[in-house]
């Protein structure tokens, strides 16, 4: 059994869990505006990554880790909402162009703006958990309690926003704005707040990621630390179909797991361009994404 | 010939005057310079005046568009025989990305599909020519540079296919994941690609001795080189614009338009959508490659790392800030970014910002992101959109 767990193996696949839950998590926010706003959202990495500057930067030294990251949080809420309220708004049924040239040209102008006010410099951030592998029988597994306080997160966050769209009346109102605009407004749903929220909800997810992935002692914290998880959580999001939260999680997993196993056993080189190759395979296969059904297009 | 219309009778002479004028100051370097360059400049009044019939532009259009891009070709070639080797060199840097703003304008604009990896097609492009002038140094130019387009065309194809099939965002993502994945695929091949570090050619490009016989050798070899380069890329950006107005009217063009506006409509006078849409990628690709290619010319060199995300998003917002689906966008959006460093470099010395610091190093991006993003919003057909606009309402005043 030890053997086992300390196998190479092993060890890969937990690697993999771990880099998965992080593409699962950016894949999910992508499914939340997705779903909401028809709008895939390439500022979904650059609008969380200012919300943890500042409150992973500034306050974390006066405050400590817990309270910067509920600051972080609160940040990236604000910034999602403003966002949709200032910038997007303006862009519904306008041809789908318009939207990705846009959230393109916000991202760039994040990544700047960051980088001009706290450089391109990595920045640790001092966290109470430690990223050195445990030991099992003087061989290490490939877990820490960095790695675990990952991927327990993940998870809680999953669940949340499970719940909140499955069990209470908000998320109920969230999936009717989503599904059809029109009747909800006749019910009564403010459709308008409920895309406010989803981009607030969506970017306060991206926040939490970014701060995991940030916290990480090999990492750290730069302006572009995102970007390479952005394309492979949109990889994740679009195997697994935009309009499923649940295939979003379980393709950003399962893509994790396999490229770890790409990395370990051809090179790091080849990550990318087994990912690529994934992408252009299951949306020649599916264009719609695994885990949806397949809807009537007209042509 | 018809006769004239008065305007064009007007701007006529005022170019007349202008040519005599400049002639007269600048004294020609040698006699035969003198000579091509007076060829030129007929080259281009007799085209000019041609084109000003406005019964030419309705009955031969096509014979008028090639006429149109004699006539700007011929001037830009006047042109570098008179500029220093620095601005021929951002003239052929600034024609070359005019090429790939091009092609994405029309992938873009009249096939109504978006790319984010135009900067990785550069890149085929731009080592495809390296690659094929270090085994075969003694291929003419015009050879190579096919070499170069047709390896565009085939990465374009390959990407297309899938491509056919998705919708906007789903295409913009799989063109961004390739974007970034350009700098992976170029590290597998490193014996091939050279890596990170890219490739020299093999030794300096030189003009074709029909060519060189048209230059002065007195000149530095740096001029000279440069200014002859300047010329290629000048005569491939002419093609490559004669090509698309054409190709835009053509046909294929106006399925694709239609394409993009009613796809249902599309369908049922019989366009075919996949074949469409894969064509367009193709073409958007190839001219993309043609620009890499060129770019490897002018700086004898490639450097793979340069064809990153970031030089995508560049060409992205060049396309924007110009016109998305007009060929004068494009041309403006080439000139700009000929430009952009040095307006740059000059705003940052106007607002005492130090150069070395972490704003000037980013004010590139903050620029262009905020460019983007404002076009977008609020002149979505860019500066030639707002000039189309300022034209209408000053002919709506005037009476008549």
């Amino acid at each position: 059994m030890d053997a086992f767990l300390t196998s190479r193996i092993m060890s890969d696949v937990l690697g993999g869990l771990t880099n998965g839950m992080i593409y699962g998590l950016v894949a999910l926010s992508l499914v939340l505006i997705w779903r909401s706003a028809g709008i895939l959202n390439f500022a979904a990495g650059a609008m969380p990554m200012v919300a943890t500057y500042v409150g992973m930067v500034i306050f974390v030294s006066t405050l400590g880790y817990w309270p910067s990251v509920v600051i972080a949080i609160i940040t990236g809420l604000t910034i999602g909402a403003l966002t949709e309220r200032v910038v997007v708004r303006r862009l519904y049924g306008k041809p789908p162009i318009n939207p990705v040239v846009v959230m393109v040209g916000i991202l760039i102008v994040l990544e700047g703006v960051a980088a001009a006010i706290w450089s391109t410099v990595p920045r640790g951030i001092p966290n109470p958990f430690s990223p050195i592998d445990w030991q099992l029988a003087g061989k290490p597994i490939a877990l820490s309690s960095f790695s675990l306080y990952e991927i327990v997160t993940a998870l809680v966050v999953m669940s949340a926003v499970a719940a909140l769209f499955r069990f209470t009346k908000l998320g109920l109102q969230l999936r009717a704005s989503a599904l059809a605009p029109e009747v909800s407004r006749l019910l009564g749903v403010r459709v308008g707040r409920m895309l406010t929220l989803g981009w607030a909800l969506s970017t306060g997810v991206g926040t939490i990621t970014t701060v995991l992935v940030a916290s990480n002692f090999f990492t750290g914290l730069t302006p572009q630390v995102m970007d390479g998880i952005f394309a492979f959580g949109f990889i994740a999001a679009a195997v697994g179909g935009l309009e499923s939260p649940v295939g979003a999680i379980v393709s950003g997993v399962a893509l994790g797991i396999v490229l770890q196993f790409v990395g370990d056993y051809i090179n790091s080189n080849a990550i990318i361009l087994v990912a690529l190759v994934i992408l252009v395979v299951s949306l020649m296969v599916r264009p719609n994404g695994i885990f949806t059904r397949n809807s009537a297009r007209r042509v | 010939m018809r006769t004239l219309a008065p305007r064009s009778r007007i701007a006529v002479a005022a170019l007349t005057l202008v040519v005599v004028f400049v002639s007269s100051i600048l004294a020609a370097p040698t006699t035969r310079n003198g000579v091509v360059l007076g060829l030129a400049l007929d080259g281009a009044l007799a085209s000019l005046s041609v084109l000003s019939s406005r019964d030419l532009r309705k009955r031969r259009p096509t014979l008028a568009r090639a006429l149109g891009s004699v006539v700007v070709v011929d001037v830009a070639l006047g042109a570098t025989f008179f500029f220093s080797a620095n601005t021929n060199y951002n003239l052929a840097i600034g024609a070359a990305m005019a090429i790939v703003l091009l092609g994405l304008s029309f992938l873009t604009g009249i096939s109504g599909q978006i790319s984010l990896g135009n900067s990785a097609f550069m890149g085929v492009g731009a080592l495809a020519v390296a690659i094929w002038a270090n085994h075969h140094a003694s291929t003419p130019l015009v050879v190579t540079l096919l070499i170069a387009v047709a390896c565009g065309a085939v990465a374009g194809l390959l990407l297309g296919l899938p491509a056919a099939r998705l919708r906007g965002p789903y295409l913009a993502g799989m063109t961004l994941a390739f974007a970034v994945a350009f700098t992976a695929i170029v590290n597998s091949f490193t014996s091939w690609t050279g890596g990170d570090a890219g490739l020299q050619l093999p030794n300096a490009v030189t003009a074709p001795r029909w060519m060189a016989t048209l230059f002065d050798s007195q000149s530095s070899p740096l001029a000279l080189n440069s200014a002859w380069l300047a010329d290629v890329t000048i005569v491939a950006a002419g093609v490559s614009f004669f090509l698309m107005a054409n190709l835009i009217h053509s046909r294929a063009g106006r399925a694709m338009r239609l394409l993009r506006d009613n796809d249902v409509a599309a369908e049922i006078v019989g366009v075919s959508l996949a074949r469409s849409r894969v064509l367009a990628f193709v073409v958007s690709s190839a001219y993309a490659a043609l620009g890499g290619g060129l770019w490897t010319l002018i700086n004898n060199s490639v450097s793979p790392p340069a064809y990153s995300f970031a030089l995508s998003i560049t060409i992205l917002s060049l396309v924007v800030i110009g016109g998305i689906g007009t060929v004068s966008g494009a041309l403006l959006g080439g000139v700009i970014y000929a430009y952009s460093a040095s307006v740059i470099s000059w705003i940052t010395t106007q607002t005492g910002l130090n150069p070395q610091g972490n704003l000037a190093s980013q004010l590139n991006g903050i620029i262009f992101g905020a460019l983007l993003v404002l076009v977008m919003l609020f002149a979505p057909l860019g500066i030639v959109g707002l000039i189309r606009r300022l034209h209408r309402r000053l002919a709506s005043k005037l009476p008549g």
